[in-house]
């Protein structure tokens, strides 16, 4: 039973509440990191792990702090872990780094990672806390990878750099095609959530 | 009163703690984010350094630099030049400048070849490309480029700029392309195509990218601009 619950918290962002497509939180990097799946995978684990140590933290220190101030002093975790990544990304992973750049330091307003300090980690233990960062990343990571193959592909014409097509429409790699593919994952995600909803309601 | 103090003080502790975590983390990573800085560069001076046509290094192995102190060495000032504010040439419509410091390195028979960084406004920032010049008895050719700095760049379109490909159409261009000044095919008005790409790029300096690189005009021309802005740096230094 105890076991269960916990793998409840993690499949929870992955799946019934998917940061990206059915919370729709995060928009802005999901916008604007997607421009191929390798950007996207990049994001995704860099926000993971940002998620992971926050809730970590936050569900540690969630005693000490007046509700007053708790905002503030999130804020503060989460752009101090963020500021670590990004220089350990810069150091260690330079490729990576020189094409996420911009976007590292923008994790910070990543409104996933404020939600979940503020939904979850304040009001939970710390391995449920941990065990929610993680699974919200892992949902966060594999909407952005999707969401960045399907741009790179139909774009670029290839998925992780692999060449497959030499159909190149770039719309899709510029802004207009983030809210065109975001849309239409969107509503199939949607789609699907509300059919099986209705089938489970018809079996009752 | 009481409670205002103790919000107050909660607050600058976590602040402390925050502060002293990133300051422990930044003295950690301080090295091996100066070597990955210093790596991207040496690695860029080898890269430019091979000759574009015979693809063999145009000095011996052991004289590239592999580290810090071994790059300095190769520090170049032309007498006249004073670099402010890291930047050792401005164009006079600035529209280019170039870095400080440059490099100069010898080859075994005596020839010069000359490396700078040029900087020119892209779409959304500056562009960066280091080129390597080779003095040949009949003139300054390029030899070879490598666009260092592209991040303000659109995605998918100007960012391409990355792509090895690409930057092969920008090198080598002889003398005579270099006296009429790089530009792209689309500021030439022509659109070179086969064999045409090749030499035209050479003989008269114009870089075929409309092909490659659709849509993106502005990225390409700021690398023509800043390659420009170091082959005028030299012209004024009295390399060619």
């Amino acid at each position: 039973m105890m076991a269960e619950s916990k793998f409840k918290i993690l499949a929870n962002g992955i799946l019934k509440q998917n940061p990206t497509f059915i919370q729709v939180l995060g928009m802005c990097p999901t916008l604007a990191t997607t421009t191929s799946a390798e950007n996207g995978l990049g994001m995704g684990l860099a926000t993971t792990a940002v998620l992971a140590l926050s809730n970590i933290t936050i569900s540690l220190v969630r005693k000490f702090i007046p509700d007053k101030i708790r905002i503030p002093s999130y804020i503060v975790i989460i752009a101090s872990f963020v500021t670590v990544i990004d220089m350990l990304m810069h150091g260690f992973v330079y490729d990576l780094w020189k094409t996420l750049g911009l976007f590292i330091p923008l994790i910070v307003v990543n409104c996933i990672i404020l939600g979940r300090a503020e939904a979850f980690a304040s009001k939970n233990d710390v391995f449920s806390s941990f065990l929610d960062g993680l699974g919200m990343g892992l949902g966060f990571t594999a909407s952005l990878v999707l969401l960045g193959s399907v741009r790179e592909f139909l774009g670029n014409g290839s998925i992780f750099g692999y060449h497959l097509s030499d159909v190149k429409m770039f719309a899709m790699i510029l802004p207009p095609g983030a809210f065109i593919a975001l849309g239409m994952l969107a509503a199939f995600f949607n789609y699907l959530g509300i059919r099986r909803s209705k089938v489970k309601k018809a079996e009752k | 009163m009481r409670d205002y103090l103790k919000t107050g003080i909660t607050l600058m502790v976590i602040t402390i703690i925050a502060a002293l975590v990133l300051s422990v983390v930044y003295t950690i990573v301080e090295e091996p984010i100066a070597n990955a800085e210093l790596g991207a560069k040496l690695k860029a001076i080898r890269e430019v350094l091979t000759d574009s046509d015979t693809g063999e290094l145009l000095i011996d192995e052991e004289s590239i630099p592999q580290t810090a102190t071994e790059l300095a060495k190769f520090e170049w000032l032309p007498q006249g030049f004073s670099p402010s504010e890291g930047i050792i040439y401005r164009t006079e419509d600035n529209q280019g400048k170039v870095e400080s410091p440059a490099y100069k390195f010898v080859k075994e028979d005596g020839t010069e070849i000359f490396i700078a960084i040029g900087i020119a406004v892209g779409y959304g920032g500056d562009v960066k490309s280091m080129a390597a010049f080779v003095k040949e008895p009949d003139g300054v050719k390029l030899n070879g480029i490598k666009v260092l700095e592209y991040s303000q760049e659109t995605p998918g379109l100007g960012a391409n700029i990355a792509n090895a490909d690409v930057q092969k159409r920008f090198y080598p261009v002889s003398k005579e392309g270099l006296d009429k000044g790089i530009r792209v095919d689309k500021d030439a008005g022509v659109t070179p195509v086969g064999d045409q790409i090749d030499a035209r790029k050479r003989e008269d300096g114009i870089v075929t990218v409309s092909d490659v690189m659709t849509g993106a005009t502005i990225t390409p021309r700021a690398v023509a601009s800043s390659l420009n802005a170091i082959s005028e740096f030299l012209d004024k230094a009295g390399v060619r």
